[in-house]
C-alpha cells in the first residue's frame, strides 16, 4: 500500500514541460468545454503526440509509441484534464486485436498508422434496433469473390464523423443464429457507400447514424475468422468497461470510463466552489460559509473521493450515478443561477454545471449503460446471468 | 504550477494477508454467532476479550516504544474489518485507538491520570474515548462505556480522561452496543485534565480521526459480511422456478451492496494509510471514510435484509442481527453530519488552492 506523493525525475520534469508546450502551442482552453470524456481530441494536438509517439505512450518505439511508463501515461492525462481538451484520440482498445486476428495485409499497412495514433478509429456495434443486445446486429456483410458488400445502419457511432476506419460488427449468417453468424470488419470510413449523418445529445455533443449502402470492401479488411466476430468483438469490449484494470500502483483504479467521469465530476466542484467563494449572503458573509452550501459541498467532495475508490469495473456506474447526482445537488445549491448557459451573465462556472446536468445522462448510457455493466458485474460475483 | 501525482497503491503486503486470514480464522472460531447472540444485550463478551489479550490483539497496532507490535492504522483497519465480519462482541477498537492516543503521553513520560499504563495495555483496563465530547457539554454517550473504565475526552480545550471504579449502566439500544452515559460531574467520575491548549487539540484531532477510520473499518466489515450472506441466499432460494438470484431486481441490488462495500473498504485504508504516514494531507479523509462505511452499511444491510423477503425481518435471521449491529454501531461518533461538517476542511483548502492560482480567473469572469 502506498499513496505517496511521486517525485518527478528530471527526465519526467521535462516531459511534463514538452506536454504542456504542446499543448499550449496547439489548442486555446476553454474552461466551458465540459465533455471532456465524450469528445475527441483535436487533430492538431492528436497530430503533434502521435509524431512523439505520445498517443499510446507505453508502447514500444517500434510499436508506434513511446516506451514510457504509467507516470508519464498519468501526466499526459492530468495534463489534458487541466488545459481542458478531451484526452480521447486512443485506440488501446483495438490494437491487442488487430494485432492478434488482423489480416497480414491489415498490419502491413493500416496498424502502424493507428498505433502512432495518425490514424484513427470508432466503433460500430448498436444499430437502430439493437444497443444493449449486440448479438442482435442486422448490418449485414455478403461474401463477393475476394470482396464483401456491406449494408446496413450503425448507431451512437461517436466519432464516425472524423475517424480513418470503424471497428464494424456484421452478420454473416442466419440472424436466428445470433453472435454464432457475427464477423468483425475495419472498415474505411471514406469507402463509397459510408456516410455519417449527425445526432445532437443533450449537452450538445454529437453522435452519429453511419449508414452502410452496398460499401465493398477487399477481405483484406477482415479481423479474425468468418462467424467469430462475437470472439473478436469481446475482449475490447471488456477493456472498454475496465474490466481486469492492472495498474503499476499510479493510474487510478476506477477504469478507464469511471477515471474520465470523475474527473469531470472534479471540474463541477471546483466551478462551484469558485461560485461560492465569489457570492455574498444577506448577511454579509461568503457563501462558503453558508451551512447549506458547505453541506451540498462536502457531500459532492465526499461522493467523489468514493468515485476514485471504485475499481475496474465498479468505476464507470459508481461515477456515472455520482455526476448525474451532484450536478444536480450543486446546480441546487447555486439556483437558480445554476440553470445558466454558458457566457450568459451571471451563469456560475462558465455554465459548466448547467451544461453537465444536460451531459451526465449519457455518462450513464454510452459506452454501456449502468444496467449492462451491473448484469458484468453480478456474473463477477458468481452469481447467474440475470433476466 | 508543476503537477502534483501521487501512488495508487491499494495492495497489501504479505504480512498484512497473513493479518487478515488468522483475524478471520481466530473469530469465526471464537466468535461465531452463537456467542454473538449470547453476549447480548450488553454486546460485550468477557470470554473474547480474554481471547483477544492472550492472542496480543490489542497491541497489533501499537508502537513498539511503548509496549506493542509496530503495526500501524492499515493495521487496526484489518482488524476493524474482521471484528465487523464476525459482529464480534468486543470492545478492542475503542480500546485501542485510546491506548493510541494516550502512547503519545506515555513515550513522552507524561501523566496519564490514574490510570495504570501497563494494566490498560494488558487490557485489564478497558479504556475508550467520547467521540462527540467536543460538540456536547455535560452528559454524553460513550461507545463501549458501559465495559470501560476510563473514557478519554476533549472538554474546553483540554484533553481530560473520565475514570470511574464500576462500570457505568448501559444504555438500551436495538443494536445492543455497550454504550453508556458518561458525565464530568457524576460524583462516580473522577476527572483527570492530561492536556491543554496546542497538545490537547492535537492529541484529541488524530485520535478523533483514528477512531473514526477503525470504527469506519468496522462497518465494512459489517457490510462485506451482510453482502456475503444476502448473495448466498439469492443463490439458494427458488422463487418461480428459478433462483431469486437471476431476477435483476434483485441480483442489481446485490451488485449495488458489493459497490458499498469495495468503495468503502478501498476509501477506509487509503484514509488509514494516509492519516498514519501523511496526516497534514487531506485530513478530512478519515471522515469521509467514516462518513461513506456509515450510508454504506445502513442502506446495504438494509438492503440485505430485504433480499431475505419475509425471513429478512426476523430476529432468528442472521442478516437482521448484522442491521442491528449497523443501525447502532454507525451513529455513536455522532453521524454523517459530523463527518460533513469535518469534510468541510477540504472546501475551505480547496477555495484557498484555488485563489492562489489564475486557474480559475476564466471560470470566475462569467461570475456577476
Amino acid at each position: 500500500m502506498d499513496f505517496s506523493r511521486l517525485e518527478l525525475t528530471s527526465e519526467q520534469s521535462a516531459f511534463e514541460q514538452e506536454i504542456r508546450d504542446l499543448l499550449e502551442a496547439h489548442w486555446t482552453p476553454n474552461p466551458a468545454h465540459i465533455a471532456l470524456d465524450h469528445d475527441r481530441s483535436p487533430e492538431a494536438v492528436r497530430l503533434a503526440m502521435a509524431k512523439r509517439g505520445w498517443v499510446h505512450p507505453k508502447q514500444k518505439p517500434e510499436a508506434g509509441g513511446a516506451g514510457l511508463g504509467e507516470v508519464e501515461e498519468e501526466i499526459i492525462t492530468e495534463l489534458f484534464n487541466e488545459y481542458f481538451i478531451p484526452n480521447n484520440a486512443s485506440s488501446d482498445l483495438l490494437i491487442p486485436t488487430l494485432e492478434r486476428f488482423g489480416s497480414d495485409w491489415l498490419k502491413a499497412n493500416v496498424l502502424p498508422g493507428i498505433r502512432t495514433g495518425e490514424l484513427t478509429t470508432c466503433l460500430g456495434y448498436s444499430e437502430p434496433d439493437n444497443g444493449s443486445d449486440i448479438a442482435a446486429a442486422k448490418t449485414r456483410a455478403v461474401q463477393d469473390g475476394d470482396e464483401w458488400v456491406i449494408n446496413g445502419q450503425k448507431m451512437w457511432t461517436t466519432w464516425g464523423n472524423e475517424s480513418d476506419y470503424v471497428f464494424l460488427l456484421a452478420r454473416t449468417g442466419p440472424i436466428e443464429q445470433k453472435h454464432r453468424t457475427l464477423t468483425m470488419f475495419l472498415v474505411p470510413m471514406d469507402a463509397p457507400g459510408v456516410e455519417a449523418s449527425p445526432v445532437w445529445i443533450l449537452g450538445g455533443g454529437r453522435t452519429n447514424v453511419t449508414f452502410y449502402s452496398d460499401v465493398r470492401i477487399s477481405d483484406d479488411y477482415r479481423i479474425g475468422g468468418i462467424n467469430e466476430g462475437w470472439s473478436v468483438m469481446s475482449e475490447p469490449l471488456a477493456t472498454e468497461h475496465g474490466a481486469g484494470v492492472v495498474t503499476e500502483g499510479v493510474v487510478p483504479i476506477n477504469g478507464s470510463m469511471g477515471a474520465g467521469f470523475s474527473r469531470v465530476f472534479s471540474k463541477l466542484i471546483d466551478g462551484a466552489i469558485d461560485w461560492a467563494a465569489s457570492r455574498t449572503s444577506a448577511d454579509g458573509r461568503s457563501r462558503l460559509e453558508d451551512p447549506l452550501v458547505r453541506i451540498a459541498l462536502a457531500e459532492a467532495m465526499l461522493d467523489l473521493e468514493v468515485c476514485w475508490n471504485a475499481e475496474g469495473e465498479l468505476g464507470k456506474p459508481m461515477a456515472a450515478e455520482a455526476l448525474m447526482a451532484n450536478a444536480d445537488r450543486l446546480a441546487d445549491m447555486a439556483a437558480p443561477e445554476g440553470i445558466l448557459d454558458f457566457g450568459v451573465d451571471g451563469s456560475i462556472a462558465a455554465g459548466i454545471i448547467a451544461s453537465e446536468r444536460q451531459h451526465a445522462p449519457g455518462s450513464a448510457v454510452y459506452g454501456g449503460t449502468t444496467e449492462i455493466y451491473r448484469n458484468n458485474i453480478a456474473r463477477g460475483l458468481g452469481l447467474p446471468r440475470p433476466y | 504550477m508543476a503537477i502534483d501525482l501521487r501512488r495508487n497503491d491499494y495492495t497489501l503486503s504479505d504480512e498484512q494477508g497473513q493479518l487478515i486470514a488468522m483475524l478471520r480464522e481466530l473469530f469465526a472460531e471464537q466468535s461465531p454467532m452463537d456467542v454473538v447472540r449470547a453476549a447480548e444485550p450488553l454486546g460485550f463478551d468477557p470470554q473474547l476479550w480474554t481471547v483477544a489479550q492472550h492472542n496480543g490483539l490489542l497491541t497489533i497496532a501499537l508502537p513498539e516504544a511503548v509496549g506493542g507490535d509496530g503495526g500501524g492504522l492499515v493495521e487496526l483497519a484489518l482488524t476493524g474489518f474482521e471484528i465487523g465480519r464476525a459482529a464480534a462482541p468486543i470492545a478492542l477498537l475503542d480500546h485501542v485507538v485510546t491506548l493510541r492516543a494516550l502512547a503519545s503521553l506515555v513515550s513522552a513520560s507524561q501523566p496519564i491520570g490514574s490510570v495504570d499504563w501497563e494494566s490498560a495495555l494488558a487490557g485489564d483496563t478497558i479504556l475508550s474515548m467520547a467521540p462527540i465530547s467536543s460538540w456536547e457539554l455535560g452528559a454524553e454517550l460513550v461507545p463501549s462505556g458501559a465495559v470501560a473504565r476510563a473514557v478519554l475526552a476533549y472538554k474546553g480545550g483540554e484533553l481530560i480522561l473520565m475514570t470511574r471504579d464500576t462500570n457505568a449502566p448501559q444504555a438500551q439500544n436495538e443494536g445492543c452496543a455497550p454504550v453508556a452515559w458518561w458525565n464530568p460531574a457524576d460524583p462516580e467520575v473522577t476527572v483527570a485534565t492530561l492536556a491543554a491548549g496546542a497538545q490537547a487539540a492535537e492529541i484529541w484531532d488524530m485520535a478523533h480521526r483514528e477512531w473514526r477510520i477503525a470504527t469506519a473499518s468496522s462497518l465494512v466489515g459489517l457490510l462485506e459480511a451482510s453482502g456475503e450472506i444476502a448473495r448466498n441466499y439469492a443463490m439458494e432460494r427458488q422463487a418461480f422456478g428459478v433462483t431469486i438470484a437471476k431476477f435483476q431486481a434483485i441480483s442489481h441490488d446485490l451488485v449495488n451492496i458489493h459497490m458499498d462495500e469495495r468503495t468503502s473498504r478501498n476509501l477506509t485504508l487509503k484514509a488509514a494509510w494516509l492519516t498514519e504516514h501523511e496526516p497534514d494531507f487531506r485530513p478530512e479523509l478519515a471522515a469521509m471514510a467514516m462518513a461513506q462505511a456509515t450510508r454504506s452499511v445502513l442502506r446495504s444491510t438494509s438492503k440485505a435484509v430485504h433480499v431475505h423477503g419475509g425471513m429478512g425481518i426476523t430476529l432468528e435471521a442472521d442478516i437482521s442481527l448484522y442491521y442491528r449491529k449497523a443501525t447502532s454501531w454507525s451513529l455513536v461518533g455522532g453521524g454523517v453530519r459530523r463527518d460533513l461538517e469535518e469534510i468541510g476542511r477540504a472546501i475551505d483548502r480547496r477555495a484557498l488552492e484555488r485563489s492562489l492560482t489564475d486557474a480559475n480567473l476564466a471560470l470566475a469572469s462569467t461570475n456577476r
